[in-house]
Formats: C-alpha cells, structure tokens, sequence
C-alpha cells in the first residue's frame, strides 16, 4: 500500500542517525556529513532544475543567490547579531529581490545572451564578494558562524544537522511538485516546450520565467543560508562558477524536469566523490568529462534510463521483432 | 593628460586582445551558428603551448608563436571533430552545456598539468620601452595593435577573395543554398574552427609577454569576448572588432579611473546597459560575416 | 463599428517596407481571405496585428479598442486567436493536454487558487476537458486524445492547432495558411471546419496560397503586394482584376 510506504520510508529517514551508528560505528560522523551536504545539495538542485528544467531557462546566476543567502546570514550573524530565525528569511529575501531585479534586463535578452548574461552576473558577484573586503572579509571569510538557535532549539550536533537538512529538502521537494504540477507546471512547460505558441495560449512567457527565476533564486538563497550555518564558515570560493557546472551535472545526470531524476543525480554527485576521495581539480576534470558526455549521449539522464529500462520491462515479449 | 593617453594605449592593448579573441567566436557564431563557452580555453592553451616552445624548448619568439598557432589550430581541428560535429544538430542548450563543461574540463587539466602559479613569457619588446609625446609604453603593445590590425586586414582579404573565406562568408548568410550548391559545409565548418582556435593562440603569443598566462585566464576572456559579439551584432565580425575595442578602452579607463579591482565588472556592465537600450546590438542584427 | 481594423499599419525592416500603410477592415461574422504573391508581407501583417512584431506605424483597433503593439499574450486574451504557418503545437503534451493549455489563462483568477484544488477548479477542469474532447472530435482527432502531439503526422498537428486556437471561443480567429503542406483530402477537411465556424458566426480572417480555398469559402478578398493592399472585394471580382494579375504573374 502506497501510504504505508511513504510512512515506513519516512521513517527509516528520520531514523537514519541510529541506523548508522547502529550499522557503520565509528563511521557515522562522516556518513551524517555526506548526508547533510546531499540533502542541501539536492534541495539546490532542485531550485535549479526550476529554472533550467521546467520553465528553460538556462540560467547560470544561481550560484551568485546561493551565496547572497549565505553572506545575507553570515553577516547578519556575525556582525549585526541577528537570531537564525530572522537571518534566514532575510538571506532568502535578499536573494529573491536581487533576482527580480536581475531578471528583468536578463529576460530581455535571448538565449545565449541570457545565459551569458547571467554568467555575467555571477561572475561580476565573486569579483564582489573577493574584493570587497571591508564588506565580506574577502579571501579571509566570514568565520565564528554561530549554530542556528531558535528559542530553545538549538541546531549543533551532526544528526540535528542532518533533521535539518532533511527538514529543508522535503520542503523544497514538495515546494517544486506543488509548483510544477497542474496549472502552473503546465504553463512552465508551455513556456519551454513553445514560447511563440504560449503567448498565443495568452500564457506570459515572462511572467512565468520570471516567477520561476525569483522562487528558484530564493530558494537558492535559503539553502546558501543553511549551508553556512552548518560549515560556520563562508569564503568568496563558494560562489564559483564551479557551482553552476556541478548544478548542471546533478541535474542532467539525474533528469532534467524529474524530481526524483534531480535527486538521485544529486546523490550521486555528492555522494561518489566522497566515496573516491578525488583531489577537486581530478574531480572537476572527470564531471567536465561527465556533463559532456551526458548531455551528448544521455540528454534524459539516469531518470531516462530508468523509464526506458521499466517500460521495455512492461511490453510484452513479442515487440522484439 | 599622459595618463589618461597611457590608459588609452592599455585599452587599446586590451582592445586588441579582445577583439583577436571576439573575432574567433564570431566566426563560429556566423559560420555554423555555435558560441563556443570553451573559447577562452583555446587562448589559455595557446598560451601555454607558446610558453613551452619560447621558455622551455628556447625558440625564437616568432617560430614559437606560429608553432602555438599552428598547434592550437590543430587542437581546434581534433575538437571540432570529436565535440563540435556531434552537437551541431543538437539544439542551443546541449551545445552550451557541452562547450560549458569542456571549459571546465580544460581549465582544471590545465591546473593540473601546469599548476596554478602564472608563468610569465618575457620577451626582449616587453622590456624594450618607448616614449612617444610624454606617454611611455613598452614596444610589445606596439607589436599587439599592429599584429591585430595585420592580421583584421589578412582575415578581410581572406573572406573576400580566397574559395575557403568566400564559403565561410556564403555558409554565413544561407547555409542551406551553400549546401545545395556544392559547397563542402562540414570542411568549411571545420575550418572555420581551426582559424578559430589558431586566432586565439595568436593573441596568446601576442598578449601573455604582457598579462602571464594561468589556466583560469579564459572564463573572464570568453565572457569579454562575447559581450563584444553580442553588441556588434553576432555574428557580425567587424561589429565585434568595434565592440571589443570599445570594451578594452572603457576596461581601461574605469581600472585607472574608478577601481581595479571592479575593472573585470565594466565588460558586463556596458553589454548589459547597450543592451537594455538597443537590443539589436550597436550595429543591429546583420546576416553574414 | 467593424470588429478588427487597422489603419495606415506599417512595418519595416533593414530597409525593407514588409508592410505599407495597410487599411484594413473585417466585419463580425466575417469570412475573409488576405491573399498576395509570396514576399508580400501577409505573415508580416499578422504577426504585427497579434502582438509578436511591434509595427511601425498605424493603429490597430479590436472591438473598439486600440490594441496598436499590445504583447502577443495579452492579445491572445481579449479574444484574438491564431495559427502559425509552420504548424506550432505543445509537442510533448498530448492533444488532450494541448487544448486545456489554451483555455486555462481564461479559467483562473489568482495563483493560490491555483495550487490550491479547491472545488471551483476542479468544476472548471473538468468543463475544459469537456469541451476540449469535442473539439477533438469535431476536428476528427478523437481517437488520437492521448498520444503526444510530437507523435501525430503534420496534417493532424495542423488539425491540432486549429482546434487548440478555437478552444478559448476566440471573437477573431486568424489562420496563417491553414491548407498548406497537406493532402487534398485534408484541404477539404479544412475548408469544412471554416465553413462551419462560419456558419455559427465566427469571425475568420485567414492568409492563404491555395486559391481554390479562397475563392470558394470567402465571402471578401483582400489582395497584398510588396507590403500595400491592391485589391479588395467579392472573390469574382478580385481575381479579375488587373492589378492582381499582374503582381501574381506580370513579372
């Protein structure tokens, strides 16, 4: 029965802390570890595959909201003493807003100018973060993050951590099913499948590209805010264009416009490094590599692959011919 | 005043490395309807095979630049068979993800097999100075403008009259006529590739006796470079010459003038403003290269 | 007070005059063709008087009010429908799905009322899917609801589109050629879909090539060349008419 699935598979999720101290002692710690940073991940991914997958636009701005979330709560944290309950928002706010404004002259370019304009964009706000050292600290970071505290929770240990992590990925998870089912998913896909042929549905292409680019934006920006709180510590590095890259794996590995898809690439990608212990120029070299050849061979990604493989295992034998 | 010349003649260096790398993807824009992310990386490893052949094999400076040329020019032609044909067919997004990720895949070998300290290629007119009316300069960026300006006029004379420039410009204005009459358009788009790529070797050669080479020089270039094809109208190869110049002076200017660590800032901020002002480009939207 | 009108509309690029000071007029409940040799700035007209072109000069006036430059979407939804010339559908949505795109930009008010499915949506949805069914049917897709529509043969995408335009009850329907590239038996198809919304008083302005269509459906010709009108009226007496001989074949 589907609901008993999801409760037991919710559960064991939640349970995960005890399952790996019970199943890998003396390993837990670092399998909590790469959990968070997958769970956090796969909610960024998610965010992007908003805007890449499902109303497509090929946005590559979305690691300048990423770390405008987190400097947001780093500074605020740190400087201002703000409490993790208004510098949360307030990193998602500044995100969203900045997208906006960004949004509006980048949506009257076209294709490649767009995506070379959000590159732009992205560049222009690392060369910010790293030079504006009065402001952001530059090279040196924004250290000393304090752990997230609201009222008489505090968020410190590693499994707290990861109920957190996890807590934001099923919210950003049904967030995006919300937001790319009925109505509104179809006028995303109206949007990237025919944009000539919406406006003739009287659906507005900018509106909805728009709408997408702000939610996915500060969403971005949420999740830059929640990965300082847990690292505690916030250097202009963060915001490379790497991200965009890696962004881009997770999402075409896994499936452009699938959730599940999204996640499992997500996995995929945090988790194998941490299994191969790749040096980062190694690893960036094999996801260059990797990304190239996906979106050659595999534009579907592994969530292709999996619908491809369970309906030839649905037809009956005879269409062999 | 001679300030303000000397910062005209280091827009004018930066201009013309601009628009040495802002023609290469204009002609693959125009030629075969492609922007090549990796672009910049073709200069960054010109660069690099320039410095092998002047500081580690000792040529002199010019055989060691044609052998960066000519080497790049043929890794330019390896690529375009083995990415570059495949994902011609395929639609915008795939070819930016595949360029995209070659980029990466370059830069990062390029740490690897080089390491990420700048090499520095001094050559006797990068020390050599000379002063005209007050402003000193050093003879390199003399060698830069008049190579670049050698080498606008070759490319000029090369569209207009020889058989492969002729189809380049013809594949540029209507590539399915060119197929219809006989015109080989998979040896012209890889031609157009290794032109490309040996053009950007070229202001390698040129430019890193005065900038080093290090293997993340190409991102911020690319980026250069395509704001100049965008305002000159894509595709359009003298709108590019034009915009990249416009975008090397003003570089200049608000990195001696307003703050050099922001000068990085300027190229996406004069796209973005022409851009919201006059969509089409400075030049508006011409066919053809 | 005539339906659609535009006057003195103009367009012009790189040099080129695509359209010159076209006055033009279509009654409610008309049937008319915009015919002229290729190159003569029909598309051009259409795509500037449906908002994906911004003209130049001129007015454009629909149901009394100025719609001069108005964006594609937003003309859409004061009841202004269209096809494209090159068939233009929702490729990987079914036929079905095809349709409900068009009619749901009518149906809703507020995005919380989108996402949340609150009765009155469901009520709506299920008239779409209603309504959506009998066009298909009406078009001869009834069969062919759930399969994408990349999949179907460019005859039935074209019958796609059709049907998809009329699914929002447009006042003014524009058809960009809807009888080109396809086989005999599907112009006659054609023809008898525009005879029947016209039979139930729509409103049809279309551009065509095939002049067997335009003379035996439309009830008015208007005649283009070089971007100016050079010939209006009756289907008889526009094809006699020197002027119109001598754009298709004096040159």
């Amino acid at each position: 029965m589907r609901a008993t699935r999801w409760v037991l598979g919710s559960a064991a999720l939640v349970a995960v802390p005890w399952i790996a101290a019970a199943v890998v002692p003396g390993q837990q710690r670092y399998v909590l570890h790469v959990l968070i940073f997958t769970a956090l991940y796969g909610a960024l991914a998610l965010s992007y595959d908003l805007v890449v997958g499902h109303v497509g636009s090929l946005s590559l701005a979305h690691p300048a909201f990423f770390g405008l979330g987190a400097y947001t709560l780093a500074l605020l944290a740190t400087e201002a003493r703000w409490p993790f309950a208004l510098a949360l928002p307030a990193g998602i706010a500044l995100a969203a807003v900045v997208a906006l404004a960004v949004g509006v002259p980048m949506f009257r370019l076209t294709e490649h100018s767009f995506a070379m304009g959000t590159l732009g964009f992205a560049i222009v706000t690392q060369v910010v973060a790293t030079n504006w050292v009065d402001f952001t600290h530059g090279p040196l970071c924004v250290t000393g993050i304090p752990k997230p505290q609201v009222g008489a929770l505090r968020i410190a240990t590693l499994p707290a951590f990861y109920w957190m992590g996890l807590g934001a990925l099923a919210l950003v998870a049904l967030l995006y099913r919300g937001l790319t089912t009925f109505r509104l998913g179809r006028a995303f896909h109206a949007v990237r499948d025919n944009e000539t042929l919406a406006a003739a549905a009287s659906i507005d292409p900018l509106r909805y590209r728009m709408l997408a680019f702000v939610i996915g934006g500060g969403v971005a920006g949420g999740i830059g805010a929640l990965y300082v709180s847990y690292v505690g510590v916030l250097c202009p590095g963060e915001l490379t264009v790497s991200l965009s890259v890696n962004l881009l794996v997770m999402v075409f590995l896994g499936g452009v416009g699938s959730l599940r898809g999204v996640l499992v690439g997500a996995a995929a990608f945090t988790a194998l490094p941490e299994i191969l212990r790749m040096a980062p120029t190694w690893r960036m070299v094999i996801y260059g590599l990797l990304l190239l050849v996906i979106v050659i061979r595999a534009p579907d990604g592994l969530e292709g692959l999996m619908r491809r493989a369970s309906s030839r295992r649905r037809r009956p034998a005879s269409s062999g011919a | 005043m001679s300030d303000l010349l000397e910062q005209l003649v280091h827009g004018l260096t930066l201009g013309s490395l601009y628009a040495m790398v802002a023609t290469g993807l204009a002609l693959m824009f125009g030629v075969v309807r492609l922007i090549n992310f990796a672009h910049g990386e073709f200069y960054m490893l010109g660069g690099y095979a320039f410095w092998y052949a002047y500081v580690e094999l000792g040529l002199p400076y010019p055989v060691a630049g044609l052998a960066a040329v000519a080497a790049m020019a043929a890794f330019g032609l390896a690529y375009e068979r083995a990415v570059i044909r495949t994902i011609l067919a395929r639609t915008w997004h795939v070819q930016l993800i595949a360029t995209l990720a070659t980029s990466i895949t370059l830069t990062n070998l390029a740490i690897i097999v080089f390491g990420t300290q700048p090499k520095e290629v001094p050559t006797r007119l990068s020390a050599a100075i000379l002063e005209v009316g007050g402003v000193r300069m050093v003879w390199q960026r003399v060698l830069v403008l008049v190579a670049a300006v050698a080498i606008f006029a070759a490319l000029e004379w090369f569209v207009a009259h020889a058989r492969l420039g002729k189809a380049m410009r013809a594949m540029s204005q209507n590539r399915e006529a060119c197929a219809v009459v006989g015109v080989d358009v998979q040896q012209v788009a890889l031609a157009t590739f290794g032109i490309s790529a040996g053009l950007a070797a070229a202001a390698a050669a040129l430019v890193s006796p005065l900038f080093s080479i290090f293997p993340d020089v190409g991102a911020l270039l690319t980026l250069k470079a395509f704001a100049a094809v965008i305002l000159g109208g894509f595709g359009y190869v003298r709108g590019a010459i034009a915009a990249a110049f416009l975008i090397g002076i003003a570089e200049s200017l608000a990195a001696g003038y307003l703050s050099y660590a922001y000068k990085d800032a300027i190229a996406f901020v004069v796209m973005v403003a022409v851009l919201l002002v006059r969509p089409q480009g400075l030049f508006g939207r011409r066919i053809g290269i | 007070m005539a339906l659609f009108e535009t006057r003195g509309l103009t367009k012009r690029f790189l040099g080129v005059t695509a359209v010159d000071a076209v006055d033009l007029t279509v009654e409610a409940g008309e049937l008319v063709s915009l015919i002229g040799p290729n190159g003569s700035g029909k598309t051009t007209l259409f795509n500037c008087v449906t908002g994906y072109l911004a003209p130049d000069e001129g007015r454009v006036t629909f149901q009394g009010r100025d719609v001069t430059g108005v964006a594609a979407h937003r003309i859409a939804r004061l009841g202004i429908g269209r096809t494209f010339q090159l068939v233009s559908v929702f490729p990987r949505l079914s036929a079905l799905e095809n349709l409900l795109t068009f009619l749901q930009q009518h149906q809703e008010e507020s995005l919380v009322g989108r996402l949340v499915r609150a009765p009155r949506v469901r009520r709506l949805e299920a008239a779409a899917v209603e309504r959506a069914r009998s066009l298909l049917d009406s078009v001869g897709l009834g069969g062919r609801t759930e399969a994408p529509a990349g999949t179907l043969s460019y005859g039935q995408r074209k019958l796609l589109a059709f049907a998809a335009a009329l699914m929002p009850d447009p006042d003014l329907l524009l058809l960009d050629e809807p009888a080109a590239a396809v086989n005999p038996t599907m112009i006659e198809q054609m023809k008898a879909q525009i005879r029947t919304l016209h039979r139930q008083g729509k409103t049809v302005l279309l551009v065509e090539h095939n002049m067997d269509v335009v003379m035996d459906i439309s009830q008015r010709v208007i005649v283009l060349d070089h971007g100016q009108k050079i010939a209006e009226g009756a289907p008889e007496v526009v094809r006699r008419d020197p002027k119109v001989v001598e754009a298709y074949f004096g040159r």
